[in-house]
């Protein structure tokens, strides 16, 4: 799918180019990239709300935009506004009535749902009222009322305090092992690491990688990493000559190799001179190394 | 059905907690509630005195608060981006767009029918003084007719600030709301003169141009014709509103909404949120 937006006075700003995104059921999907690189128009242009420029999608078996799909999808808005006249409780029977969801079933799933995101004690605040972690928390709330098969996140954990982000990663975590879909949108890369199970990088409206998160962040073919500390300064000289890389900070090393022999080698000497090893293992990187990588150099 | 109740349910609620619009209610009833005293400043004419500022009142006011309401509606809530949490739920842009109408119509509704009781209490309690404050002539004006065309003229206002509502409405889904409401406010108050155009195009001693004669008959084909809502002077003058009369303009009433309604839905099931 590709959109375009048009601006005044004729010009033209690419929100998206060419998105080509398979998402599999039941695995939690990260779409990472750097502000303003198509995440939320992706979002929008899965939920219909803005329509493509040109290409086709499907949500759900679905075409982008029947109102079928949206009966069995939850979407988390980035910075959610809701009518700030209404309370938690009357903002979710609001909602669940749009599903038509009424009476003792929609009373029990908002007083579940309140609970589950920490806002049942503060249920009867004013949305008007509440902090940028409160709007989160009960977004997200009104995102599950349904009960969806699939449910759209766009940056869930901002404005949240660590418990309430680790809370919100649960439940995200929860989601999909009850066997739904998760579709997260966030540049926060640490996070969208242990969470997810497939990562597309976006930048600049194009996907420059994209695959299972064992594959991003799997280093070069055969590379080892030992991670140690209190290694004697010469030791340390002596793996610089046959380590790729060997970074040291406090009394800290990490070093990387090319394969298995010289990464035994390294551990011999290292358990020799009295260091302490902490990893010996294949070299992974960080997602931030992979997304840095992929899209330092356009960036540039 | 169930997803345009929704949507207009919160409309209406929320509507209802506009200061600003709640404002003018309250200077409108204000305004109808001492217009009693208003009347005493053209003595021997009290009577038409508190109809005109009573109906006139409640037309005026009705018709603010229609265009307040109806070029704010999707503006809100395209700005404050609630529009996609609920887009993004089972509601088409039609429910939508209807639901939001609706809520809109219900709340000038009741702003109109709460001008209206003031209206009519005001009426009951000093009318019957005023129509024989002329001891020469005796009664000014007979009352065979007043109280239920004072009904009428309030029920006709309902179906005005629909219109007004709807129009707004269309004008917020194709201009910004600011120039909706310049556009819509140009609509009503030249709309109350459409049958001054006719007049000018059907009449070659004040317009010799043939061309000026068709540019005022297109204007008076197009433009809403809002002086038919205004039945004041039939109710001076105490005369019989016929139902036929009143059908006629009822019809043209809901033509007039289902036009704009028609447009708002065309110039809105395209738009991006």
């Amino acid at each position: 799918m590709t959109k375009i937006y048009q601006l005044e006075f004729g010009r033209k700003q690419t929100g998206v180019e060419d998105l080509n995104l398979e998402v599999e059921e039941g695995q939690i999907f990260g779409l990472v990239g750097p502000n303003g690189s198509g995440k939320t128009t992706t979002l929008k242009l899965l939920l219909g709300l803005v329509f493509p420029t040109s290409g086709t999608g499907e949500v759900l078996g679905f075409p982008i935009g029947h109102p079928a799909y949206k009966e069995r999808i939850g979407f988390l808005p980035e910075g959610p506004y809701f009518y700030d006249h209404l309370n938690a409780v009357e903002l979710l029977r609001f909602y669940g009535g749009l599903f038509g969801l009424g009476g003792k079933e929609l009373d029990r799933r908002v007083q579940e749902l309140l609970e589950l995101v920490g806002m049942w004690d503060r249920r009867h605040i004013r949305v008007r009222n509440y902090s940028r972690g409160m709007l989160q928390r009960v977004g997200v709330a009104q995102a599950l009322i349904n009960d969806p098969d699939l449910i759209f996140l766009d940056e869930p954990t901002s404005g949240l305090d660590p418990l309430g982000a680790m809370q919100i990663r649960e439940v995200i975590t929860r989601i999909r092992d009850q066997g739904k879909t998760v579709f997260l949108c966030s540049h926060l890369l640490k996070e969208m690491e242990p969470l997810c199970d497939n990562i597309a990088i976006l930048n600049r409206g194009r996907v420059v990688q994209s695959g299972t998160v064992d594959e991003l962040l799997a280093g070069p073919q055969g590379m080892y990493m030992l991670r140690a500390h209190t290694v004697p300064q010469e030791v340390v000289e002596s793996l610089r000559s046959f380590a790729t890389e060997v970074r040291t900070w406090d009394s800290e090393i990490e070093a990387t190799f090319a394969d298995q022999k010289l990464a035994a080698q390294a551990l011999e000497a290292v358990v020799e001179a009295g260091g302490t090893v902490r990893e010996l293992s294949p070299y992974r990187r960080s997602l931030e190394e992979v997304f840095i990588d992929a899209v330092g150099g356009e960036a540039q | 059905m169930k997803a345009i109740y929704r949507v207009a349910r919160a409309t209406f609620f929320e509507a209802w907690r506009r200061r600003f619009l709640n404002a003018i209610l309250v200077f409108a009833v204000l305004i109808i509630g001492s217009s009693w005293s208003l009347a005493y400043l053209q003595p021997g004419a009290e009577l038409t005195l508190l109809i005109d500022i009573g109906l006139g009142a409640i037309r005026f006011f009705g018709m603010l608060i229609a265009v307040f309401l109806g070029v704010r509606l999707i503006a809100d809530e395209m700005e404050k981006r609630t529009v996609h949490t609920l887009l993004a739920k089972p509601v088409t842009r039609t429910q939508f767009l209807v639901g939001k109408l609706v809520g809109a119509l219900a709340t000038v509704w009741s702003n109109i029918l709460l001008m209206g009781i003031a209206f009519y209490i005001v009426f009951a309690l000093k009318a019957p003084q005023f129509r024989n404050m002329d001891p020469e002539k005796g009664p000014v004006v007979r009352m065979d007719f007043m109280y239920a065309n004072i009904a009428k003229a309030i029920g006709l206002s309902f179906l005005e600030v629909g219109c007004i509502v709807a129009i707004a409405v269309m004008a917020s889904t194709i201009f910004s709301w600011i120039l909706a409401a310049i556009f819509s406010f140009f609509l009503y108050f030249v709309g109350q003169m459409a049958d001054f155009f006719r007049v000018l195009a059907q009449n070659p001693d004040r317009v010799e141009s043939a061309v000026q004669r068709t540019f005022f008959a297109i204007l008076y084909a197009v433009l809403p014709h809002f002086e038919v809502f205004d039945v004041r002077e039939a109710i001076l003058k105490d005369q019989f509103l016929p139902w036929l009369t009143l059908g006629k303009i009822v019809a043209t009433g809901v033509l007039y909404i289902v036009i704009a309604t028609l447009i708002a839905w065309l110039a809105f099931k395209g738009r991006e949120v």
